[in-house]
């Protein structure tokens, strides 16, 4: 079975940034593949690996983006495609999915793997906004999935529970981090990465018809976050400060 | 008259706060902007929610009633969400930020060709559309966002609005919704829940939070009778989750839940700026640490420099006595 695997390279969360007239300010060099998208993957390649099939890794970013398709190349991918843009774009979720959208068009595959949001900005919107262009059944925030015969099921994390649900192919699942735990790739994925095919595509070249309104939504500027007031810190023997901050949680904050 | 309309999320047959949060904020802004402010509920027993909504000030409330909606599933769900809004044809549909809402906010987006904004922190009606605020970058920076056309979707983060009464002579409106079992490509096998009588996270009043430093039994054991003491909802890091020492629907943070109780303890917890990211909005923050450099110390009200399994017993044993005078 073949499994598409949509993935984004985002800057690191953990990399210094700076706000400056409202607009964000951050390394360039510290971008990585979306922490979701890089279980999506891993879960692509046990499947395959336990049943057979192949894994298409595809992205949508500019030319330095494609260091994030190598890596999926490098964890276990068998190809890739970039669908390169200029990266001075404001993209939102609608148009990746759409552009996405698009390029699935004419494709054959068992299903689409997206991960649940991107580390960044959490939006959390393009897989079911692909899936629902695609007239694809669906399933979201996946922490398991399991191939049976010609069908997949997928263990969710709902709001009351996990649900379990069958899944028909074609579909598309999007996957949590708390699904399995990403493999390093090895030196030796590192080496044959550089000779597996990646199917370079420019935006232009794909005719999605990407107009200005298919972003719909916009970021008018970043703001720090109010700080918090600096609270306390209670050091010494345990059982005197237990008692103190228990007793003030009580006549200070009145939430006993 | 132009509707702001809002789902109402039910679980248990119970209507979740989070829901009359974003529905008294659609009823303040219908009254500054004069709109209407209606609900929608969609389950397969409306009628007791739609009593119930009566308190909460919409003017209508929309209905639809199939017994598919007894679990969560994104196929009908879609559909009735779609039926209605063509029906009603508001200028927003508002959602608390659940999981079953986030579930189809993309996909209901796509189907109207709308523009969506999940997880907001603050939104207000402009001329053309929405405007208002979110947290990005793991909520170490908020940004603010705007999104242009008729409706627009969006979710709402729990804890972003308070909850205000407010009698009124809403009518009930029930909408038609058929749906063929047939075309479902989805089909629920089985729920595993967590053990029922555990309290919703997202509502607690109160969430004791346990992270890698609770170790083993013993730490476990000190958690439940904290939680028990202070009837609080037991949360956990990734950490915990992870290790299988507590149920993944109990994680606390950017992958888990955004909780916004009254109080929160971190027990055993670094302050990784994921988990911070979904508990940063709650009121008093009371952190449990060993290591007095520990990130979590930045953010708390009372930082307790101590080993857990020193702290925990004596404060147990304390807020114990406070409750019984
Ligand atoms: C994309 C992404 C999403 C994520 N989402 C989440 C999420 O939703 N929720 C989440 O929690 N994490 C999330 N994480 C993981 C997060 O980065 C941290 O790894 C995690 O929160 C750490 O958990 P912890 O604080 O329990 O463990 P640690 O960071 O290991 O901290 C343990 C703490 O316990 C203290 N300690 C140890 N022993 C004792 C003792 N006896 N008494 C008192 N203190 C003690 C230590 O001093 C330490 O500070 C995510 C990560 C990524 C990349
Ligand atoms: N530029 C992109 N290229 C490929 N996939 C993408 C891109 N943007 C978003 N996605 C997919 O959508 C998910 C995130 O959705 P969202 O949170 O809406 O940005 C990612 O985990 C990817 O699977």
């Amino acid at each position: 079975m073949k499994f598409y695997v949509c993935i984004k390279q985002v800057p690191d969360v953990n990399a210094p940034l700076q706000i400056k007239d409202g607009q964000l300010v951050q390394d360039a060099d510290r971008n990585i593949l979306n922490a979701y998208d890089a279980s999506s993957i891993e879960e692509a390649l046990v499947i395959t690996e336990a049943h057979g099939g192949e894994v298409e890794a595809v992205l949508i970013g500019p030319e330095k983006a494609k260091e994030t398709l190598r890596k999926a190349l490098a964890m276990g991918a068998d190809s890739g495609t970039h669908i390169v843009t200029s990266g001075d774009e404001h993209y939102d979720s609608f148009a990746y999915a759409k552009i996405l959208a698009t390029f699935f068009k004419d494709k054959e595959y068992g299903y689409i793997l997206c991960g649940k949001q991107s580390q960044d900005t959490d939006s959390g919107l393009t897989g079911s906004m692909l899936a629902e262009m695609l007239n694809l059944p669906y399933s979201t925030n996946a922490v398991g999935l399991e191939l049976k015969d010609d069908h997949i099921v997928v263990k969710r994390q709902g709001d009351t529970g996990q649900e379990m649900i069958e899944l028909a192919s074609p579909g598309l699942v999007t996957c949590s981090n708390d699904m399995n735990d990403p493999r390093i790739p090895s030196l030796k994925g590192i080496m044959q990465s550089k000779r597996k095919p990646v199917n370079t595509v420019a935006l232009s070249d794909l005719n999605a018809g990407i107009s200005e309104a298919d972003t719909k939504t916009n970021i008018l500027s970043f703001e720090e976050k109010p700080e918090r007031e600096p609270g306390k810190k209670y050091e010494g023997e345990p059982e005197e400060i237990a008692r103190q901050v228990a007793q003030l949680l009580d006549t200070e904050e009145n939430v006993i | 008259m132009s509707t702001l309309l809002t789902y109402i999320s039910i679980n248990d047959g119970k209507i979740k706060r989070s829901s009359l949060e974003v529905l008294s904020r659609c009823n303040e802004l219908a009254e500054k902007h004069g709109l209407k402010s209606a609900a929608l509920i969609i389950d397969q027993d409306p009628a007791p929610a739609a009593e119930t909504l009566k308190k909460y000030g919409p003017s209508v409330i929309y209905t639809v009633k199939n017994p598919i909606f007894k679990n969560h599933l994104n196929t009908p769900l879609l559909k009735a969400l779609s039926t209605a809004v063509k029906q009603i044809n508001p200028r927003v549909v508002a959602f608390a930020s659940t999981e079953g809402s986030k579930d189809i906010l993309g996909a209901l987006a796509a189907n109207l060709n709308a523009a969506a904004l999940a997880d907001m922190s603050e939104f207000d009606l402009t001329d053309d559309g929405v405007k208002g605020k979110r947290p990005v970058m793991a909520s170490k920076i908020i940004s603010a966002v705007e999104a242009k056309g008729t409706p627009v979707v969006l979710t709402v983060r729990s804890g972003s609005y308070d909850v205000v009464e407010k009698q009124t002579d809403s009518s009930v409106e029930s909408i038609d919704f058929a749906f063929n079992e047939d075309e479902l490509k989805v089909t629920l096998k089985e729920i595993i829940s967590a053990s029922s009588d555990r309290i919703d996270l997202s509502e607690a009043e109160a969430v004791i939070a346990a992270g890698r430093g609770v170790k083993d039994e013993e730490g476990r054991k000190l958690i439940s009778e904290l939680a028990s003491v202070l009837n609080a909802g037991i949360g956990a890091s990734r950490a915990l989750t992870e290790g299988g020492a507590y149920d993944p629907s109990l994680q606390i943070g950017q992958t888990g839940k955004v909780v916004s109780p009254q109080l929160y303890i971190g027990v055993g917890i670094s302050g990784a700026i994921q988990h911070v990211a979904g508990m940063a909005n709650s009121k008093v923050i009371v952190a449990i640490n060993k290591d007095p450099d520990a990130p979590i110390f930045d953010i708390a009200d009372y930082g307790l420099v101590g080993d857990l399994y020193k702290v925990l017993p004596p404060f147990i044993e304390e807020l114990k006595k406070i409750k019984q005078n």
